[in-house]
């Protein structure tokens, strides 16, 4: 035994206690090959996953480093499995490494020979290898380089890629940091981007992932191309580029759904990559319009599958991916690792919080009771139908009225999954809404009202989850959401988070956060899954019955 | 090397007391049953079966050294030494135990081996004695932190035993089903593997290791079917400290003679072999392992195995110490490599400080340095507001089998982290705990303060909890006439009848309808009968154990042992006393077959004449004078002087021997 801050579980999680003594210094060993998973207020929780392990060795850590951190800080011996299944996983990182060859171009070598023979015989990578060039080595179609990447990491034999990048049509892009700078954890970020070559940085939401985008195409200084997620979220990458960068508005091109420029600097939304017209994607020649030197996904954890496929042939371009979390719904972390590049960059959200970055929240779930009649129609409901008929109880609608009246004058946002309810509430509230209904423009309109003051409160559907910049929101109430979606929890809370000014007091803006849910219902169960995975990012959690507001 | 002997028995008759004792340490088999005398060990200690046996335990060096002593012997020890390609010391030395161990012996024409080597296989296909070499190749190694080894094996040693309790806890609950073949399901085994996060062999050694223990066993189910079952034994061994437990778990593993390893394997008829069949055994695995770790044992603390070269040099060391064994020891070395490291015997390929005291037999000092390396039993847990509490060290087992009941495990290990759910709170309320107790209880244990969330869980699980209530009643009075019930209420005959009032127009009765109907009657009431269903839910117990099977106690094991070999030591002498009282001419008296065995042997030693009497196929008993060749299966081979021949004599005719 030795007093250590870590206890290493046998099903590979890793319990750090964060009040110990050397609990920081633990978080910064691990932090490199251990991915955070929960953190609540005392004891956080990592996982040791292939991935994480393979991330780790692609930074350049080996297992030996990995195996001592973990005895050294544990507080219990180490199981000797767990020892023996790191030191595997992490061996089989780098056995097969993509290079370029003077004659041949593109070709997969070995210093494992029966490695590179189980992999040739593999079938999932069957027409992606061309001739075998000698023991060692085997051609590899270029086209194929990320097919193979993410065919070999399926595999169990990531490829480490040696085969290096283009530079890309160079363009003068630089940061013009007057009146503000980079933050410490932004420049980290970028930094750690440029090193690695390629690859994804996890900063949570409010945290500036604009800026260390800003900061990577300053590196790169070639033409860029950045995909986002919708046309409102492309004109804010724009006025921000403009704002914080030496480009200038005609520099750079929205390729969206309205508008077709391709300019140094296009931004794109995955939308109008992904529209097929007679079973063709007509508009993915864009990726080849221009020699691109960096290509920036936002927000890659919604990246659309075919975009993957595309993202395949772009292997020889640098990318960066930014994300304020790696989870995926559909479980493709595993793609992104290959596609993009490994986690380059994260950092806790409490961390930047208590940097004073991103501001604090305090989340609130509000229970109502349905009514007798209700219950009865909601008992006797398709299983199908429940979740619509408890989001949309009617008596959320005083409960909201009545959370908007405690914080009159507050900016505040309500946030909802079903137009029909949506459009209840704004009549009640007598509140403009927002949803994929409104034209870009008028959306476009009232965000900046709701910046600017001029309008207080804003009912929003789940358009405005993504992207969109409203640092002046002080208030958020959400009453439905799609079926408690960790991800979609995480996106609603960060319209909250960018520090606003301070109050006339001087004291930070702390954001208030509520759920209105009902009671003995799905809608309860669901709530359940967001109360957890905010209580599991070390936000203060409380339920509150709605008689008791 | 002074005195020479007439026979192996004059020899063994002259040795003294400690000789005879370790000599049948080293071969018991020749001490069941006693022998009656010097002549008659001697005699066994000839036997086929016996001398392959000595022949199994010998090494490589030793087998060079017998077989420069075949056929003829040798004049003198330095002679014997001097015929092999090995170092004069370590020669002499395994000359000296041959002669220990009684294979080996000085006969007036020098040393001789005993009768019977000569005929025996005695060097398996494949070895050759040409250059044995002074003692076994080295064992590959690397250096390693002894402390690092330590832990490392620590932590699966506490694995493991946290693993059996799982196993068996969940086995006491649902117990699976013993196949008729005797064995475990494969569907059984695979669902283990799953709730131990183990793989399959892995599942396989744990319980096999725990049958070994006399922790599991088959019993009959409460159906009285025959499962697999927690013994007696469990209940005491659960209550004990980890490493106490560890300690019963590892001494059986070491003892064992069944073989884990080879279950989900195929047998001969392309069958799997599942855990826990009778088959799965081996005469050869507790020694493979034994040899096995003593091998890594003999490693100096801060070496371990060599990565990759290290398995093969064990299998290199062992094949010199024991070359008769069969080719299937690298199986059994392999497997004692993995299952001494699932088990926290080994780690890193080295042997725990811990566990080499136990492979030196101090069970009570391995135990004391394995405590001191698991973690501490802890008294409380951390609450966190993601409904999880995090146990930081194994709990308190009174605490933990409360905590257990209030929230689900979500992971284990040194520590145990437990998820609150509404299922959860629900469970511990079914159970009898009120909204007041729980909150009660998670303040008392938490080191932190309760979160909100965790309050609220309780008390909104309180609201909903008892709603709908259940109960139990053997029968029903419906009317629906209020006044009617209220009359029978209060009659006098319904105070025995057990009458409750659930509703104004609903009585319940915990009396049998049968036993209900006439009392009614009786009391002038004309009810009538709506339905008959009486069916009564008896409520199972949820553990079940099975006996445990009657065993050696181990300790006792090697204290009986040397009390039987010193017995044995005794009777022989006082057998060799008897004999030599008898007057000479009694060694002519008739024998029965035993006796005359013995007095052959040692006449084949001596190469001697003896005359014999002999019963032939008429009944007729004659002396015949012979020179006794060999005796195998119940045959004496003999040079018949009178016939000038070799004749072949049944020993059970053979009613005499005498010297010639």
């Amino acid at each position: 035994m030795n007093d250590g801050p870590l206890i290493v579980q046998s099903d590979k999680t890793l319990l750090l206690e964060i009040d110990h003594a050397r609990a920081s210094d633990c978080r910064k060993a691990i932090a490199p090959f251990a991915e955070l998973e929960r953190s609540p207020e005392h004891v956080h929780t990592y996982r040791l996953t292939p991935l994480g392990l393979w991330n780790a060795r692609a930074a350049g850590h080996d297992a030996e480093q990995v195996i001592d951190t973990l005895l050294t800080f544990s507080r219990y011996a180490v199981p000797h499995a767990l020892l023996v299944d790191i030191a595997e996983t992490m061996a089989r990182y780098g056995r097969l490494r993509l290079e370029k060859h003077p004659v041949h171009g593109l070709v997969l070598a070995s210093s494992d020979r029966a490695v590179l023979e189980e992999v040739i015989r593999a079938k999932k990578v069957a027409g992606m290898l061309g001739a075998r060039l000698d023991d060692d080595t085997v051609a590899v179609h270029p086209s194929e380089r990320g097919n193979l990447k993410q065919a070999l990491l399926k595999l169990g034999w990531p490829a480490e890629d040696f085969a290096g990048y283009v530079d890309g049509e160079a363009h003068p892009i630089a940061l013009e940091t007057d009146g503000w700078s980079l933050r410490p954890y932004q420049i980290e970020a970028a930094e750690s981007f440029w090193h690695g070559g390629s690859g994804v940085v996890v900063l949570p939401c409010g945290a500036g992932k604009t800026l260390v985008g800003a900061a990577a195409m300053a590196h790169a200084s070639a033409t860029t191309l950045i995909l986002v997620t919708n046309t409102v979220s492309a004109r804010q990458w724009k006025d921000e580029l403009v704002r914080r960068t030496s480009l200038t508005a005609d520099e750079i091109g929205e390729y969206s759904g309205t508008s077709k420029e391709v300019r140094p600097v296009t931004i794109a939304t995955y939308q109008v990559l992904t529209t097929r017209r007679k079973g063709a994607y007509p508009h993915l020649e864009l990726l080849d319009a221009r020699d691109w030197g960096l290509i920036v996904y936002d927000e890659v954890h919604l990246l659309p599958a075919p975009i993957f496929r595309m993202t395949a042939n772009l292997q020889a371009r640098r990318r960066i991916g930014l994300t304020a979390t790696l989870v995926r719904e559909d479980g493709r972390e595993g793609d992104v690792f290959s596609l993009i590049g490994p986690k380059r960059y994260d950092a806790p959200w409490k961390d930047i919080e208590s940097q004073g970055w991103i501001a604090p929240a305090d989340c609130v779930e509000v229970r109502v009771s349905l009514p007798s009649s209700d219950r009865l129609t909601y008992a006797t409901a398709e299983p199908e139908e429940r979740y619509r008929l408890a989001s949309c109880a009617r008596e959320k609608v005083s409960v909201v009225r009545r959370l908007v009246e405690k914080h009159a004058g507050a900016p505040t946002l309500v946030i909802g999954q079903y137009l029909e309810q949506l459009h209840e509430l704004a009549a009640d509230l007598d509140a403009p809404v927002i949803s994929g209904e409104t034209p870009v423009k008028e959306r476009q309109r009232l965000y900046d009202a709701f910046r600017s003051g001029e309008v207080g409160l804003l009912v929003v559907s789940k358009v405005a989850n993504f992207s969109i910049d409203l640092p002046s929101a002080e208030i958020a109430i959400q009453v439905s959401g799609s079926y408690g979606s960790r991800q979609e929890e995480a996106q609603r809370l960060g319209r909250l988070l960018r520090p606003g000014t301070p109050g006339p007091d001087g004291t930070p803006k702390t954001a208030h956060f509520y759920t209105v849910v009902s009671r003995d219902t799905v809608d309860a169960d669901f709530a359940a899954n967001r109360q957890r995975f905010l209580a599991e990012q070390g936000y203060a959690y409380r339920i509150v019955d709605a008689d008791d507001l | 090397m002074e005195t020479w002997y007439r026979s192996l028995a004059d020899q063994l008759r002259a040795w003294s007391d400690e000789q005879l004792a370790r000599l049948l340490a080293a071969r018991p088999d020749l001490t069941t049953p006693a022998p009656l005398d010097s002549a008659q060990l001697a005699s066994r200690a000839a036997t086929r079966s016996s001398l392959l046996r000595a022949l199994d335990g010998l090494d490589l060096l030793s087998l060079a050294v017998l077989d420069a002593l075949v056929p003829d012997g040798a004049p003198s020890a330095e002679a014997a030494v001097s015929r092999v390609e090995a170092g004069a010391e370590a020669a002499g030395a395994a000359l000296r135990r041959l002669q220990e161990l009684a294979l080996v012996w000085e006969s007036t024409a020098g040393l001789r081996c005993v009768s019977g080597v000569a005929d025996l296989p005695r060097v398996p296909q494949g070895v050759s004695l040409a250059a044995p070499g002074d003692g076994p190749p080295d064992l590959v190694s690397s250096p390693r932190d002894a402390a690092l080894v330590d832990r490392a094996a620590a932590g699966a040693a506490f694995e493991a035993v946290r693993r059996v309790e799982l196993l068996l806890d969940g086995w006491g609950a649902v117990p699976p089903a013993v196949l008729r073949s005797g064995g475990l399901g494969v569907r059984d085994l695979k669902a283990v593997a799953v709730r131990l996060h183990v793989d399959e062999p892995g599942a396989a050694l744990l319980i096999e290791v725990a049958a070994a223990a006399g922790l599991l066993a088959a019993g009959p189910d409460e159906d009285g079917n025959l499962a697999w079952l927690p013994t007696a034994l469990y209940d005491g061994w659960i209550e004990r400290p980890v490493a106490e437990r560890w300690t019963v778990l590892a001494r059986a593993w070491l003892a064992t003679a069944r073989t884990p390893g080879l279950v989900g394997q195929r047998d001969p008829a392309g069958k799997g072999w599942n855990a826990l069949v009778t088959e799965l055994v081996s005469s050869t695995i507790a020694e493979a392992r034994r040899m096995t770790l003593a091998a890594m044992a003999s490693l100096p603390p801060g070496e371990v195995l060599a990565a990759g070269t290290g398995g093969p040099s064990v299998l290199a060391h062992l094949q010199w110490l024991r070359p008769r064994r069969p080719q299937t020891r690298s199986h059994e070395i392999a497997w004692t490599f993995t299952e001494s490291a699932v088990l926290g015997l080994t780690a890193l390929g080295g042997v725990a400080s811990y566990a080499r005291l136990l492979l030196s037999g101090d069970d009570v000092a391995a135990t004391d340095a394995l405590a001191g390396m698991l973690p501490e039993p802890v008294d409380h847990i951390l609450l966190q507001a993601d409904l999880t509490a995090v146990a930081p060290g194994p709990l308190e087992t009174s605490l933990a089998r409360r905590l257990g009941i209030a929230a689900d495990v979500e992971s284990r290990g040194g520590a145990t982290v437990y998820r609150f759910t509404p299922a959860s709170v629900r469970r511990a309320m079914d159970l009898g705990w009120s909204a007041v107790e729980l909150h009660s209880f998670v303040a008392a244990v938490s080191r932190t303060p309760v979160p909100q969330p965790l309050t609220y869980l309780i008390d909104d699980t309180a609201r909903t909890f008892g709603v709908v209530r259940v109960g139990l009643a053997e029968a029903y009075l419906r009317a629906d006439d209020e006044q009617s019930l209220i009359e029978v209420l209060h009659h006098p005959a319904a105070a025995s009848l057990g009458l409750r009032r659930l509703a104004p127009t609903v009585l319940i009765s915990t009396t049998p309808l049968a036993v209900l109907l006439p009392r009614l009657r009786e009391a002038g009431i004309a009810p009538v009968v709506e339905a008959a269903d009486g069916s009564v839910h008896v409520a199972r117990p949820d553990a079940q154990r099975a006996r445990a099977p009657r065993r050696a106690a181990e300790g006792a094991g090697v204290a009986r042992e040397a009390a039987r070999v010193s017995a044995v030591v005794a009777a022989v002498r006082a057998g060799d006393k008897a004999a030599a009282s008898r007057p000479p001419s009694a060694s002519a008296v008739a024998l029965d077959p035993g006796g005359a065995l013995a007095e052959l042997r040692e006449a084949i030693d001596a190469g001697a004449d003896v005359v014999i009497g002999y019963v032939d196929n008429h009944g007729v008993r004659a002396d015949r004078v012979i020179r006794p060749l060999s005796v195998e299966g119940g045959q004496l081979r003999a040079y018949d002087v009178r016939a000038d021949d070799e004749r072949l004599f049944a020993v059970h005719r053979i009613s005499s021997v005498r010297p010639a």
